[in-house]
Order: C-alpha cells, then structure tokens, then sequence
C-alpha cells in the first residue's frame, strides 16, 4: 500500500510544483511531466507487482470519528490501475509537445494541475474501501475533468460542453449517491458490503448505480455529454478520459456487482441489452460524424457497448451455471477495457498530432497526411485495425473471448439462447461499421489528396508526441500476436470478482491464446512469404510514377475525391430510423447555377428527445419555482430554520 | 498432414481454372466460343512478367493492399478442409479467425482504393464497406446454426469427412435455407452478378473492379489471384453442402468435391447470364435476404433440437 501512496503523493506534487513554477515555461513543464510521469510509474510496477502475485492489501484512516477513509486493492483494483497509470504516463509524456502555447502558461500549469488530480482521483476511486472514499475520489475526478475540459474556455462551444458534463456528471453522481443510500439504510455502514438485504433493495442498488455509472461509461441513452466534452478537452485529456476515465464508469459497474452478490437472471440480459444498443448506435453515429474527435468519441460508446456485451455475457453465464461461459465473457470485457484505453488513447493521440499541425478537426478538410506524417499515419493505421476488432490486433483477442463465451451460451436454454445470439450477430454488425468507419477515417484523413489549405505542407515534428503513439501502436500489436500474458493478468482480475469458482483453471484459456497466437504467426509467415514473392517478381522491372486513372477525364483536382459525407451516406440511409440525418443542399437550377452548398447532420436521437422530454419540463418547473429565489437573505435563513425543523420531525437517530 | 497440404496446393492451382469457367457459360449464353478455359492462368503469368505504374497519390498502403487480400485468402484456405480431407490447420474459433481475417484483406482493400484519391474508387470502396456488413450479420447466424448442431466453432467440424452429412441428417431443411443463404453471401463477397457486375463497362456502376483500376502488373496478379482464392473457399463451402457423401476413397472424394465446385461456379456462370445487376440502393435488400434465410433456418433448429 505504501508504494501506492508514495505513487499518489509524487502524482499530486508534480501538479502542484507546475503551479508554483508556471513562471518558468519549460521548467514547468518539465516538472509537471517528471512529478505525474515518475509517480505513474511507480504506481504502474506497484499494480503490475501485485497483480501477478495474487497481493492484495488495504489501510484505513479515521479522522474523530467522523471521516473514515478505506483503501483497497485487490485484482480487479490492481487491473483497473496498470490501466489508469500506463495511460496516463504516456499522455504526459505526449503533453510535453502538445501543450506548447507559452502564451497560456497559467492555463497550462492549471492543466498539469488538474491533470494530475485526475490521475490521482481515478486510481483512488479504484482502491476505494468504502463509501465516503469513493464518493470523495469521485467527485474529485468529476471537478478535475471538468476543468479539463474547459481548458480552451474562450470558445463558447468548449464552455458549453463543459456545462453539459458538469450536468451529467452530478446527476450521475447523484444516483450513485442514492444507491450508496439504500446501501447505508440496509448495512448502516459505509463498508462495501451487502449482507443481509433484501433481493429487491440490492435491484435497486444495482439499477440505480448502473445509471450513475453507465452515465460516466457513457453508456446509451446517458452518453449526450460523451461527444460534446472528448472534442472540446486538449487531445492528450481526451486520450485520458475516453481511455480510462470513462472505465471507472465499468469498475463501478463491476465493483457493484461482486459487492451484491446478486442472482437474477434480469440483470445480466439488461447489461448484456444495453451493450448491444450502445455498441451499435455508437458506431452508426460515430460513421455519420465530420468532427475527428466527436467520432472517436461516438466510438467511445461502442467499445463501452462491446465491454457490457463481455460483462453482460459474464452475469448471463454465472446465472446459467456455466463457469466457463462466465468466466469467457467477463475476462473478454476486462481485456477490452486494457485493450480499447490502449487503442483510444492512441487514436486520440494521433487525432491530436493532426489537430495541432492542420489547425482543424474537419475531416473533410483533411487529406493525404500520411505522405508527411510517417509515424503518425501509420500508428493511427495501427489504431484503426485494432478498434476495428481486426487479427492479428488487440481488439480481436477481446472481441474473441466474447465471441466464444456467447457461443457458449447457444447451447444453453431457450433464454440465454436468444440473448447469445443477439449478442453474437450484434459483435458482427458493430465489426463491420466499425471497419467502414474507420477506412472512412483513413481513407478521407491521412490517405488521397489534401481536400484544403490546412493538410497542406503539414509536419510531424514533436518527438514527445510521437514516442507514446509508437509505444501504443507496439503494444496493440504485441496484444494481438501474444494475449496469453495479458491474458493471466485479466484471469487474476476475474478471480478477484468473487464468483465463488475458486481457483480459476489457466489452461482452457491459455490455449485459446496460443491459437490466437498461433494464428496471428501463420497469417503473418504467408504475408512474408508474399513479401518475399513480390520482391522476386519486381526484380529488374520498371516502375512507373503517374498520376491516377481519372477514367478518362484527364482535369481532375482534389476537390472530386470522395469525402467522408459521401463515403458513410448509403449505410447511414439504412439506419435512418436511428439515425436521423438532416441535409442542407440548395438545388442546382438554371444554366449559369449559383454556387451552392451541401451540409449533412446526423442527429442523435437522444440528444433529439432529451431536450423536449427532460430539458423543457424541467425548465418549466424551475421557472414556476423561481419565486423562491428572491435575494432576500432573511427568508432564507428562514428556508434552513424550517428545513431543520422538518428534519428533526421525520428523521430517527 | 501432406495431403492436407497437397490439397491445399490443389486449391492455389485450380482456383483460376474453375474461375475461368464462368466466362465459359457466360460465352455460351451469348452465342459466342468464349476465352479459353485456361484465361486467367495466361493473364496471371502475363501481369507477373510485367512492370507496374503508381499513381502518385499513393502511398505504401497500396501496395500493402493487394498481399494482405492474398494472404488473407491462402491463410484461409489453410483452414478449410478441401474434398472433405482435414484441414492444414484448425482450431477451436477458427472460423470467426478467418471472417475477420477476410474482414483485414477487405479493410486493406478498401484502403488501397482510397489512397488513389480517385472519386471512382471512393464510391466503389463505400459500397464494398456496405454491403459486407450485412453478409458478415448472416455468417454469423449460419455459425450460431452450426454451432448449435455440432458445438464446435471450427470449419474442420463442419465440413470434413462425413460431417456434412450428418448436418443434413440432424436438420435437412435448415440446411436447405443455408445453402441458398451462402450462396447468396459467396455473390456479395466476390462481387458478382446480382450485386456486382465484373463485366461492366462505366467505373461507376462498379464495385469491386473499380477499387483495383489503378493496381497494375504484379500487384494486380495479387489481387486477381486473391478474388480466385476468395471464391474458391466460399464455393467449396456450398459444393460441400450439396454434394456432402464421403465415397471412402480420396480420389474419388477429389473428383465429387471438384464435381460440386464446378457446380457452383456453373451456377454462378448461369445466374451472370440470365440475371441483370440490381440497382445500387436494392443490393441490401437481396443480401438481408441471406440473413432472414440463416435466421429461420436457426430458429426451426431451436424448435426440433431441444
């Protein structure tokens, strides 16, 4: 535990030592990195240490009786924190070259700040022991992101985003504040412990925590705040809080649910339900998106969607009394938690170094980057086939585990048949559009011709941005190729969620990996091979240069390239039902037309609804109210005498 | 263990040669003598003697594109029993492997396509990311079917010796619908008549010719060899299903197995002849068919496998 601490001090006096130097530029920066780098890395080795060796430990603090404070870490904590210090070590690292403005050198001490807050609060949230601790570490990193967020306040859209996660945050909050609630009525303690309540209280606890939790995941419907905030946070936050940030939102779910110990059936077709329904409106509207990073936001909600399907699979299989089913399913879901906050950050990362050097997230203003940006293009490529679930990459170990613990369910009952199926089809179809969304993505961005000025003359330079992306891109491909380690670490984490099967057997699972492994290296010897092959073939051939086959036209200019718009149009007509799309487009008319203009938005139906279902009512009832609100402070303390009062009346000691 | 890669090396070899096929009927129907069986082999040998040009948008990931298509084809075809012999080799998962393994050619594909910067290639790579998805969807109900009358996730389990057999016997009329349903998916991926037209003439009504316009001489060869591989392996899936007997004797098993090959792509041939390309916007619909095919088929399983 001590190394954990001394990890969490290092962190918070990084932060605090850039607001004091913020005077001192590259000082501060260098600081800044240094302090939330060193202490990331201490914290990492301390959760790898711990998670190999089966260590668990724990301490407590009790302040007069009032405050206790409890800390935690068992397998499933020490999971969650590799994740959180390895993704965070490499976005400050990254964050060296990306925040260069010295112009905004209290505006950036105040981000290493709160960056490492964040980083502080989200491992403490994860090694919480109790109540007040998690609440406390929650709303730290709720205020620490929403400052984040918020960096680039001058824009009125940026300060509107964080007022929107700001909002979901609380409300999120809030219900898990009311779970923990019933909670305390049942135990009458703050301990994580669910012994002796009712079946009904722990459904309620479940359901009222899974929507506080799953609106910090981002989970459909409670994503709204997902694609407004990831644009508007500096591109190395965006990495943080779509890595692992949003996964905290998953470790609650889980935590929760090894704490409840509970057996219905329901819960899990209702997790397993809503992953099916974030995973593939998350991708549908990811593919209707021209924001770069809005749609790797959407994207966010299709991997928390793909995490529910595993942990959803995984409660189906523990009801079902299938252990191999259950075990398959959730360790599928934890490894797509390492393995999407490794590729997101990457993508994000990548998003950023394009921000930077084109000065736009257009994606349609983009174009043939690739040919300038070596490492950037190619880690992104990298990125894009591990999200897009494809072999021999991350992505597809975990979706593999899923898909395999789903088909374990097929042969079950009736039931668990239908919803394995719905499962396993909805995996299929989320991996196809995610495949067409991201061939959008570098097809339209970094490959072709630049469509505007901005991806014109464009450079790389930044090493320190560049080196995380390389390490990233390795490890999705290491993952790929050689899961059986990470495999290990995910089974420890399984084990820690108390499904009472013991010791968790190695050897089913190992085997899966070394077949993923061994047909990663078959695939990839027939590519050599070929490599080979074509080498002979081309031996002492001329190779021409020209231009492309314009079929016949021979004035093509860059403008006639196929933009995304025009790439995502037909599949987003087949979801038009989920997907409203609004298009602007005066008509041609006349011999000498007018220029004219086409603008496409697809909306997200949530967002559509929520402003006439929750927003209006509830600012109809607030203006009714707004009486109260009068400014007259006498009347006030009016208001809290007789809130006192009533209290006394109805509360028992 | 050689045999199996006996018959794989069988399947490099006459992948061209059944393709060659289709233009053989596609010749008789319209009244004319037609190319040589053996056309694709002289084109193939013709593109690998020959230099290439490249467009100068272009960047490695075209050249990437046209390996990574073969690759992901030969590999696969190491994993499927050929004349019902076991396969090179096989895992459990195998299949899900290969449908995202040909998910990896087709996503490089469609890259190689996009790197050209041609408005051509950019409508053809939409639709090729389109259609798939919904193929993709019914693959993987036929696997839930499978799954359920075998318990097992690899092609091995389905597809050699006697296994296909036994398919029609645990669920004949399933399997009926399955058929047509691969069948169906087998048009879609190799692009062919109804959904695509190999023959046509204007880019723009193309979808898988026209992603290749600007690959020439050997990386071409890779990527006709690779669309031969392709259909190859979907065929022999089917002439499996309708020719399912195991005769004991692995010549004779070759020769039905080459028997049911040749009957696809005789089918394949005549459905070009007959048949018009649909329009772009009811492609889905004839590809949703296949899956509405796959999920009846499972749900009557559901009925009388209980």
């Amino acid at each position: 535990m001590n190394l954990f601490f001394l990890s969490i001090l290092i962190i918070s006096a990084g932060g605090i030592l850039t607001l004091l130097t913020f005077r001192f530029f590259p000082l501060m920066k260098i600081l800044g990195v240094l302090g939330i780098g060193a202490g990331c890395c201490i914290g990492m080795l301390d959760a790898l240490s711990k998670l190999s060796h089966d260590g668990s430990a724990s301490a407590s603090f009790d302040y007069l009786d009032t405050l206790s404070l409890a800390f935690q870490i068992d397998g499933l904590s020490a999971f969650f924190l590799l994740a959180i210090f390895a993704v965070c070590l490499l976005a400050t690292i990254y964050s060296f070259d990306y925040m260069s403005n010295t112009g905004k050198a209290l505006g950036t001490a105040t981000n290493y700040f709160f960056f490492s807050l964040l980083t502080a609060s989200m491992a403490l949230v994860v090694v919480a022991g109790n109540m007040i601790t998690f609440m406390l570490s929650w709303e730290i990193m709720s205020l620490s992101s929403f400052f984040l967020v918020v960096y680039d306040h001058q824009v009125l859209e940026n300060r509107k985003a964080g007022y929107l996660y700001f909002i979901f945050s609380h409300v999120g909050a809030m219900f898990i504040l009311a779970a923990f609630g019933v909670l305390y009525s049942h135990t009458g303690s703050f301990g994580f412990d669910a012994a002796g309540m009712s079946h009904a209280a722990k459904m309620l606890v479940f359901i009222l925590a899974f929507i506080g939790f799953g609106s910090k995941a981002g989970v459909f419907p409670f994503h709204v705040w997902l694609p407004h905030a990831h644009p508007a946070a500096p591109s190395h936050i965006s990495a943080v809080m779509s890595g692992v940030m949003i996964k905290t939102g998953i470790y609650g779910i889980l935590r929760l649910y090894s704490i409840l110990n509970l057996h219905t059936p329901v819960l899990g077709t209702m997790v397993l339900v809503f992953g099916v329904v974030s995973g593939v409106l998350g991708v549908v509207y990811a593919l209707g998106q021209h924001d770069l990073k809005r749609l790797l936001a959407y994207h966010s909600v299709e991997n928390i969607g793909i995490i529910l399907i595993g942990i959803g699979i995984g409660m189906i299989g523990v009801e079902a009394k299938n252990p191999i089913m259950a075990v398959l399913g959730f360790s599928g879901g934890l490894l797509h938690v390492l393995n999407h906050s490794i590729f997101k950050s990457l993508l994000f990362m990548g998003a950023g170094v394009v921000l930077k050097k084109t000065g736009t997230r257009s994606i349609d203003a983009l174009g043939g980057l690739l040919k300038n940006m070596k490492v950037t293009g190619v880690t992104f490529l990298v990125g894009s086939l591990a999200i897009a679930g494809l072999p021999p990459f991350n992505g597809f170990v975990s979706e593999f585990f899923i898909y395999v613990g789903s088909f374990r369910g097929i042969a079950v009952g009736s039931p668990v048949f239908a919803v394995s199926l719905l499962a396993i089809v909805s995996l299929a179809v989320i991996g196809g559009l995610a495949l067409a969304c991201f061939t959008k993505v570098v097809g339209v961005v970094f490959q072709g011709e630049p469509r505007s000025r901005a991806a014109h003359d464009v450079n790389e330079k930044g090493p320190a941005m560049l080196l995380p992306m390389v390490i990233l891109a390795g490890a999705c491909a290491v993952i790929g190729v050689y899961p059986g380690g990470f495999m290990f670490l995910v089974l420890k984490a399984v084990a820690a969620l108390g499904l009472d099967y013991g010791r968790i057997p190695m050897e089913p699972f190992a085997r899966i990996s070394a077949n993923i492994t061994w047909g990663a290296t078959l695939f990839l010897a027939v590519l050599l091979a070929l490599l080979a092959l074509r080498r002979i073939l081309y031996q002492g051939k001329t190779i021409g240069r020209a231009g492309t086959w314009g079929c016949g036209f021979t004035q093509p200019t860059t403008r006639m390239q196929y933009t995304g718009s025009s790439y995502a149009a037909s599949i987003l007509e087949f979801f038009k039902p989920a997907a409203p799309l609004e298009e602007d487009h005066p008509p041609v008319l006349g011999l000498f037309p007018r220029q004219t203009h086409y603008r496409s938005h697809i909306h997200d139906i949530v967002e559509l609804h929520l402003n006439r279902l929750v927003v209006n009512p509830v600012l109809w009832l607030f203006d009714k109210l707004r009486w109260i609100q009068h400014g007259d402070i006498h009347l006030y303390i009016g208001y809290i005498l007789l809130a006192i009062v009533v209290l006394l009346f109805f509360v028992k000691p | 263990m050689i045999e199996s890669i006996l018959l794989w090396a069988f399947a490099l070899l006459t992948a061209p040669l059944f393709a060659g096929i289709i233009f053989k009927v596609k010749a008789f129907f319209g009244g004319r003598k037609g190319s040589p069986v053996l056309i694709n082999y002289y084109t193939l040998i013709k593109l690998f003697k020959k230099g290439s040009v490249y467009s100068t948008s272009t960047t490695f990931i075209f050249k990437l594109g046209p390996m990574v298509s073969l690759g992901a084809a030969a590999t696969a075809l190491l994993f499927l029993p050929i004349a019902g012999h076991a396969p090179v080799f096989s895992f459990n998962g195998d299949v899900i492997f290969i449908l995202y393994l040909l998910g990896l050619a087709r996503f490089f594909t469609i890259a190689a396509a996009m790197d050209t910067a041609s408005p051509f290639e950019g409508m053809g790579a939409a639709r090729e990311a389109y259609f798939p998805i919904i193929c993709e969807a019914s693959m993987f109900m036929i696997l839930i079917l499978f799954y359920r009358l075998t318990g097992d996730l690899s092609f091995a389990a389905y597809f050699s010796g006697s296994q296909p057999f036994g398919l029609w016997q645990t669920a004949g009329s399933p399997i009926l619908f399955v058929v047509i349903a691969f069948f169906i998916i087998l048009l879609t991926e190799n692009a062919r008549v109804p959904v695509d037209d190999p023959a046509t003439h204007l880019e723009l009504t193309m979808i898988h010719e026209v992603m290749v316009l600007d690959h020439s001489g050997p990386d071409f060869g890779f990527i006709e060899m690779g669309a031969f591989l392709k259909m190859f392996f979907y065929a022999s899936i089917v002439a499996r299903l309708i020719l399912p007997f195991e005769l004991g004797n692995p010549a004779l098993n070759l020769a039905l197995f080459s028997l049911g090959v040749l009957i696809v792509y005789l089918a394949v041939g005549v459905m070009e002849s007959i048949l018009a390309r649909y329009r772009m916007d009811r492609v889905p619909k004839f590809v949703l068919t296949s899956f509405a095919l796959a999920f009846f088929a499972t749900a009557i399983t559901l009925e009388f496998l209980r």
